[in-house]
């Protein structure tokens, strides 16, 4: 008991720092990329051919690639193409352009699970596009998508860890366990501090969302 | 009686001034799509990536035999972690369904933290704290072995949400039967369970081979580790990387196709009403 005391004494705040950096990372990159996400949706779902191809490429790109291989290519191909951006952005960046790509994603199948018939009805009650979408179509896209959507943001704080993989100015919570691990002996300590901190997260979230889930689900 | 999508009926009959819009739309588009490839290729110009000493490697047979000696690693690692997946994934589920308290409170935890946990923190315990305190493992296990028990908790639910959608109606009429728990389990509802959720399980396949691609922190073999090798030997960063990219996106896209594949057919009328089946779990990493 005597390394845990010593341990929390000595890292205590650099733990609890460590926890705020990769929320703050979350909280930034999934309130960006649900933005965007929600953009490249209207764009998709819009009969302009050019704009669904180029959104369904971007959606394909960002859904497949490996997070921390769009992470170094950002960090250091980009710097060959004169685009530089500082080691923090670039990790928000990344995390925000995968974000997009899976909210797009999760929307589109939420819309589509609205039926045509209502869309019908909608039309013939001379309800215009705008409202058809905006009244009839979102409320149930968006209360179809609670879900998916809570697991998006547990997956994107467990991807926040690719930040230890560039020299980022505040560590993050799997940063810190590589920087402790390096000047203590109390590895395993600091890795199940690490942890709890991630899965107590995790269980929230999907605490939450269970719970907006239950409110706003349609039974069909 | 509308087979078509939500997304289809939206934009079936437009009206005239919908339909002027939606002209001037796609040339807008089609105009800024052409700009903005334009700017791309005027980028990689002015920075001098579009010289041949930069991708004239490409050209060399040695540039992909090398690559796909990375590739190979890559498949080696997603391939053995995915079968650690599936059956430890089976132990978890067999554990959380106990009907012994103790045995279900542990694996929910098990469960739970490994889960919990980004994958990248289990390579690290395996490559930073297991060596010290005498568990030495070489980089492949390093990679694969931390990779293949966080899948296996996720894989566990998946199994478990398969085995929870078989209608009550066949586990009693098995039991009735006379059929002993583990046969009604294992010759009755696990192999109906399986079948839902076989496409699950192959999206889980595409968080796998992301995942290996933290192969270069341990330095295994695997594609983005000899891809940093390339770099490292040519100094040409971004073409090296533009390559490795679309391949992973390749390999993921055919995997995720494949997946949605088999959802579709498996979701067929013929099969089983849609109400019954399971909501397939989407893949979000």
């Amino acid at each position: 008991m005597g390394d845990l005391a010593k341990l929390l004494k000595d890292f205590g705040p650099a733990f609890l720092n460590a926890a705020l950096i990769t929320w703050k990372l979350t909280i930034i990159s999934y309130s960006l990329g649900v933005l965007l996400g929600i953009v490249l949706t209207f764009l998709r779902v819009l009969p302009i051919k050019p704009l669904r191809r180029l959104v369904g490429v971007y959606v394909e790109v960002f859904r497949n690639i490996p997070t921390v291989a769009l992470l170094i290519i950002i960090v250091f191909a980009l710097p060959d193409l004169n685009v530089l951006i500082d080691y923090e952005p670039s990790v928000i960046v990344a995390l925000v352009l995968v974000c997009s790509a899976f909210t797009a994603d999760n929307l589109r199948s939420g819309i589509n699970t609205v039926e045509a018939g209502q869309i019908e009805a909608s039309y013939s009650l001379g309800m215009g596009l705008f409202r058809t979408m905006f009244d009839i179509v979102l409320p149930q896209a968006l209360r179809a998508v609670v879900q998916p959507m809570t697991s998006l943001l547990i997956g994107l704080m467990l991807s926040t860890a690719i930040a230890s993989q560039v020299p980022v100015p505040h560590r993050e919570l799997t940063g810190l366990v590589d920087m402790i691990n390096n000047e203590t002996a109390s590895g395993i300590l600091t890795f199940g501090i690490t942890a709890v901190f991630y899965v107590a997260s995790g269980l929230v979230i999907s605490w939450a969302g269970a719970r907006l889930e239950r409110k706003v689900r349609i039974l069909r | 009686m509308s087979a078509r999508s939500a997304e289809e009926a939206l934009f079936e009959n437009p009206n005239s001034r919908t339909k002027l819009l939606l002209r001037i739309g796609t040339i807008v588009a089609a105009l800024a799509l052409l700009g903005l490839i334009a700017v791309i290729v005027l980028r990689f110009y002015q920075a001098g990536q579009l010289q041949s000493r930069y991708w004239k490697f490409f050209g060399w047979f040695t540039t992909w035999k090398f690559l796909f000696s990375g590739l190979i690693g890559t498949m080696a690692s997603a391939g053995m972690a995915g079968l650690i997946a599936l059956t430890v994934g089976l132990v978890f589920m067999a554990g959380r369904l106990s009907t012994i308290g103790p045995i279900r409170w542990v694996s929910v935890a098990l469960i739970e933290f490994l889960r919990g946990v980004p994958s990248l923190l289990l390579i690290y315990f395996c490559f930073l704290i297991l060596p010290p305190l005498g568990f030495k493992m070489n980089s492949y296990w390093m990679v694969t072995l931390p990779i293949g028990l966080n899948t296996a908790a996720v894989v566990a639910e998946v199994y478990r949400s398969g085995v929870l959608a078989v209608p009550r109606g066949q586990s009693e009429a098995a039991a009735s039967l006379a059929l002993s728990r583990w046969q009604v389990f294992f010759h009755v509802v696990f192999p109906q369970a399986i079948r839902y959720v076989v496409p699950s399980l192959l999206a889980q396949l595409v968080i796998v081979v992301k995942d290996t691609t933290f192969g270069y922190v341990v330095t295994y073999g695997e594609l983005m580790q000899n891809a940093k090798i390339l770099v490292a030997n040519y100094n040409s960063l971004v073409p090296v990387y533009l390559v490795v990219a679309v391949i992973y996106c390749v390999i993921n896209y055919a995997l995720s196709r494949a997946s949605q594949g088999l959802n579709n057919r498996l979701r067929a009328p013929t099969t089983r009403p849609k109400a019954d089946s399971p909501r397939m779990l989407v893949s979000s990493r």
